[in-house]
């Protein structure tokens, strides 16, 4: 039997297996259910600011529709964003310290941050009320056209910054890909204290439906294809940032377990192969995980954790322009 | 107006004061307060209820001079009336059989926990009682709580009853030799604050009743807020009982000294007026 | 909607009217300027309680009621909330029947001396005045010939005690002594029924004592009106929280048959910002409450108030505005209205926002609180401020506001009161699971009766409406006062 224990964040893992942010981890039943069935540690449903100004909105319509709830010029309605935000802010809260009463696993709070402000003194909250560590999901496409890279890449600095000041507990920053030096943004995001960066965000792809000629979106779960941006980031990365790392999209499988830790990766985290699979296919990629281990004569993690992880010595661009000939030249 | 029945010094500053409130008294159970409003010109201030007798109509207080309101409430005679008394307020106790109980009341803060440790009792639970004082003559109800507690241990800091020490040093002497499945502590802020450091240690479950400043009791106003786990709670509705673990005293004490001044200075002046 | 046209056309029809109507030409009534309210100086009313408005004189009072057209469609009375006949009381005086107009407001109005003061009347009835919407020149001062009225009324000795009915024996409850309440109280009081009223605090009248000032409406106007109802036989149980003190259950069970909860909406909102707990931040409902009703000002009660040096009141509503006024009245040299959106989006009153301007405080609109600072003893002394700008409207159709980035500074306060919003008081809601309710606390009750899932219970006011307004709660306690006689009636024929 081998021992899958990891560390990440500084946190002790039974198994690097994390079940991301997502409707999966929205309640105290759903987390005891993955616990039971062997994830290594939970993130919580991210926390996101426009919902609670949509949710605000949709009770100020219905207030002003309903004949007898005096709405126009009342005192309470003209502040209804901030009693929906304590509402929901004090949910999440109740949802993290009782998580903590009903589980030994670590429990990962997550907010998805847009601007620094609110968030910081709710990162406070969020540590009296006990979660093990923060992941602030920082979700800025890089959608405007007004905006340098600089300024954009300068936002994530900023929150984490803001947040490092506020809390003790250890903080991930999970990031898009979409920098134009992403190995730069992840350096400097491990330099100003990001304890762990979780590559990478993933936005809802636009896909097109020709019948009715509209725009829809494509399936919202990952596809294992998807994993192999993060595996090249993790190999480049992992030996050269101080941070753990860990790898999200497209882990769909032991197999892709076992391949981002050979990268260097701490931890993954899972969510559409669960939805698909359910809690008991944890189980199953932890006894693939296992078996291989077994197989290669592994006892810990650590022994072949970034064991593939690109040397601090080698050239990235050259290594990734030779391994691109390499590969076309073959197809020929 | 309800009238005063019955007063009964237990030493210089603390008495117990029953009067007549028929409807308060039916509706009363254990861990329940008032409100009372002296006189027309008089301020409102909580009273936690000791108990209450539903044949008599009455509910008995224990009051302990402090300022100006309890001492003119101490100053009122069996006959006298209070103009105002309002309840029940507040959530009751919540009692359980869970096993061992580890009661610890200190000063006035005694006179509440009796009908907590009467319940406790009564739904099949051992009950240790520590009750604490500055000096022998602060120690009130001793011979109640020895009705329905297994043990009691009384703590003097001048030792001139029962073992000098501290009321943590009692409950850490029982903590060491048995197992306690849960705690309550009743008591001066101070007090509760510490007694749920030392519970903490030992990872026992306690409930602390809160005593802070109050104006309606009925949560309109706010001035009793404290912060339980991170977030705002009002004590005269949510409490006046919570997990003590979780209370930030520091906060209650800081609250509690809000108006520090003012009340001194009233003190000094109806002192100077009754003399 | 039908029979009450064909009331109003009857009533216009009538002799006393028409000769008002021909007496003067309509040119000259629209070319008088609207009377102006006398008002106490303001730099001698910031330091005192005196009411600040001192009412109308006769010869004003008549010449205001001049001014009014008697339009053949009154547009004012559809923007009264609770109908009143709008031009019958204004017409009565100008026909010198001053007394006559206070028996018109009251028979739709229980307390018209309280309404003409606290009424946004430019939301309401004057912002539907043919001068508005025509003309384009400032209303009639309904508001303020409807105070005339009342107060001369009251002044002259003769406040004409309603006429009871029979007494039918039938017990029934009211719970909560304010606006609501004494309206339903009254109304069923004339009806015959034995009615008690169940106060949670130790004085009558609800948020018309606690919640606005005496500068505003002077407690013993309340007082007035509540003696009325003495006289007619209404009982008043103070210190009695129903659902605590006692239950419905328990209640039906002494005798009473129909119940009108009228407990209003007394929970304070907060903002939850870090600080916001230290000494010397309060809730616009305890630090109204302290001074309003505990007389903390006054050194011979004993209820303290802390009154600091710089205040900040956080909010635009009428508390926030009666919050800041009361803290200059304490001594305030630097009394703040800290308001995130711009003035036009304030919910306060006009006259409130005008009376505070004139007392000195200073507005600064376009600003968040969003941390408080304290001493070593836990006192508040700084705020860190942030600056707003307005985006694009939000549900209310008012502009959204945004924090303006980077743009955050402090200023030294040692007192703060937070004044964005109230609650509905839970206390009998969760006493009753069985009572159905709306998302945001409030009662259901049917829109004509006021009755509630519960048949014998009805309510009306701020726990079915949230924070509203004294006329609207006022409406709901005579419409629920009419909804419990006809169920009461329909119960005593089975």
């Amino acid at each position: 039997m081998a021992d899958l224990t990891t560390k990440y964040l500084g946190l002790t893992l039974s198994n690097p297996i994390i079940v991301a942010s997502s409707g999966l981890t929205d309640s105290v039943e759903k987390i005891i259910e993955l616990e039971k069935n062997g994830a290594g540690a939970v993130v919580l449903k991210s926390l996101f600011e426009e919902q609670i100004l949509r949710e605000a909105d949709y009770k100020m319509k219905k207030a002003r529709q309903n004949g007898m709830m005096y709405a126009d010029y009342s005192e309470t309605f003209d502040y209804i964003d901030l009693h929906v935000k304590e509402k929901e802010l004090n949910h999440y809260l109740d949802l993290i310290s009782n998580a903590k009463k009903s589980v030994n696993i670590p429990v990962i709070a997550s907010v998805n941050c847009v601007t620094s402000q609110e968030w910081t003194t709710f990162a406070r909250d969020i540590e009296k009320a006990g979660a093990d560590a923060l992941e602030l999901n920082i979700f800025i496409m890089p959608f405007s056209l007004e905006k340098d890279c600089h300024d954009i890449d300068k936002m994530y600095y900023d929150i984490l910054e803001k947040v490092k000041k506020e809390v003790n507990i250890p903080i991930a920053v999970k990031v898009s890909q979409y920098f134009s030096n992403l190995g730069f943004v992840i350096k400097t995001l491990a330099d100003k204290g990001a304890d762990g960066v979780v590559l990478f965000n993933r936005f809802s792809s636009p896909d097109i439906d020709i019948e009715n000629i509209k725009v829809t979106h494509a399936s919202i779960y990952s596809t294992p294809e998807e994993m192999h941006n993060s595996l090249r980031w993790i190999g480049i990365l992992g030996k050269r940032v101080s941070c753990d790392l860990a790898a999200s999209n497209g882990v769909h499988d032991g197999e892709a377990v076992i391949k981002q830790i050979l990268a260097g990766a701490s931890a993954v985290q899972v969510a559409s192969a669960i939805y698909k699979n359910g809690p008991e296919y944890i189980l199953e990629m932890k006894k693939t995980i296992d078996k291989w281990m077994d197989k290669k004569g592994f006892l810990y993690i650590d022994q072949f954790k970034g064991k593939l992880s690109q040397e601090k010595s080698e050239n990235p661009d050259i290594f990734e322009r030779i391994q691109f000939m390499k590969y076309f030249s073959e197809i020929k | 107006m309800n009238k005063i029945v019955e007063k009964e010094f237990f030493s210089e500053n603390v008495a117990k004061i029953v009067i007549e409130a028929p409807e308060i008294a039916v509706s009363r159970k254990p861990g329940h307060f008032v409100i009372i409003r002296i006189d027309e010109k008089g301020e409102r201030i909580p009273l936690t209820i000791a108990s209450s007798d539903n044949e008599k109509g009455t509910i008995t207080l224990v009051v302990q001079k402090v300022g100006v309101t309890s001492a003119k409430l101490l100053a009122l005679e069996e006959g006298d009336f209070i103009h105002d008394v309002v309840g029940p307020l507040g959530k009751a106790t919540h009692i359980e059989k869970v096993g061992t109980v580890l009661c610890a009341g200190g000063g006035v803060g005694v006179a509440p926990l009796l009908p907590i440790v009467e319940g406790f009792k009564k739904a099949g639970n051992k009950v240790i009682t520590v009750l604490a004082a500055r000096s022998k003559d602060l120690v009130i109800l001793e011979e109640q709580m020895r009705e329905f507690s297994d043990e009691v241990i009384i703590m003097t800091d001048d030792g001139s009853y029962g073992k000098k020490g501290l009321v943590t040093h009692g409950m850490e002497e029982v903590i060491n030799r048995e197992k306690v499945n849960l705690s309550v502590v009743i008591g001066p802020a101070i007090m509760m604050k510490f007694a749920s450091l030392t519970t903490k240690k030992y990872n026992i479950k306690t409930y602390a009743s809160l005593n802070t400043i109050m104006v309606d009791g009925t949560g309109m106003c706010g001035a009793c807020r404290i912060t339980v786990g991170g977030k705002t709670k009002f004590v005269c509705v949510d409490g006046p009982e919570f997990d003590a673990h979780e209370v930030d005293f520091d906060l209650m004490l800081s609250r509690l000294g809000a108006y520090r001044e003012q009340e001194m200075e009233a003190y000094e002046n109806y002192l100077k007026t009754v003399q | 909607m039908e029979k009450v046209a064909e009331y109003l056309k009857t009533e216009r029809a009538q002799e006393w009217r028409a000769e008002l109507r021909k007496s003067l030409k309509a040119k000259e009534r629209t070319s008088r300027e609207r009377v102006e309210m006398l008002e106490r100086d303001p730099n001698i009313r910031n330091k005192n309680i005196e009411e600040v408005n001192l009412g109308l004189t006769e010869d004003m009072a008549l010449l205001e009621a001049q001014r009014c057209l008697d339009c053949p469609n009154p547009t004012c009375i559809s923007g009264c909330p609770v109908g009143i006949n709008i031009p019958k009381f204004i017409k009565k005086i100008d026909a010198h029947d001053f007394l006559g107009a206070a028996v018109v407001l009251k028979e739709t109005n229980a307390l018209p001396a309280v309404c003409g003061r606290v009424c946004p009347q430019e939301k309401q009835c004057e912002n539907n005045c043919f001068y508005t919407i025509s003309l384009k020149k400032p209303a009639v001062a309904i508001g303020h010939l409807e105070r005339f009225a009342a107060d001369f009324e009251r002044n002259s000795g003769s406040i004409a005690i309603p006429e009871v009915a029979e007494s039918n024996g039938i017990k029934v409850a009211v719970i909560g002594s304010g606006p609501a309440g004494l309206s339903a109280a009254g109304d069923l009081r004339k009806l015959g029924y034995d009615v008690t009223v169940f106060e949670a605090l130790h004085e009558i009248g609800g948020v018309l004592k606690y919640g606005i000032p005496e500068f505003r409406l002077p407690n013993e106007i309340v007082d007035v009106e509540i003696n009325v109802m003495r006289e007619m036989g209404v009982k008043f149980r103070t210190n009695f929280i129903v659902g605590k003190t006692a239950g419905i259950e328990d209640l039906k069970a002494q005798g009473f048959e129909a119940f009108f909860i009228g407990s209003g909406a007394g929970l304070p909102r907060f903002m939850n910002i870090p600080g916001e707990n230290f000494n010397g931040i309060f809730s616009s409902n305890e630090y109204l409450t302290r001074v309003n009703l505990m007389n903390a000002a006054n050194p011979e009660y004993d209820t303290p108030v802390l009154s600091g040096k710089n205040v900040a009141v956080i909010g635009g509503g009428n508390t926030a505005m009666d919050s800041v006024r009361t803290a200059k009245r304490l001594g305030a040299e630097r009394a703040m209205i800290i308001y995130r959106r711009s003035e036009e989006e304030m919910p306060a009153r006009l006259e409130e926002v005008k009376h505070a301007k004139e007392e000195g405080i200073e507005f600064m609109t376009l600003h968040n609180p969003v941390e408080y600072f304290a001493d070593e003893k836990g006192r508040v002394n700084k705020v860190r401020i942030q600056k707003m700008e307005l985006g694009e409207p939000d549900a209310s159709g008012r502009r959204r506001p945004y924090p303006i980035p980077d743009s955050e500074f402090e200023i030294e306060v040692d007192t703060v009161v937070v004044s964005v919003g109230v609650s509905p008081n839970p206390i009998i809601p969760s006493s009753i699971p069985e009572l159905k309710m709306t998302d945001w606390g409030t009662i259901v009750v049917d829109k004509d009766t006021m009755q509630s899932s519960i048949p014998e219970l009805f309510a009306g006011g701020d726990i079915v409406r949230g924070g509203a307004t004294v006329i609207l709660a006022m409406g709901d306690g005579r419409k629920a006062a009419a909804g419990m006689h006809k169920y009461l009636q329909e119960k005593v024929k089975k």
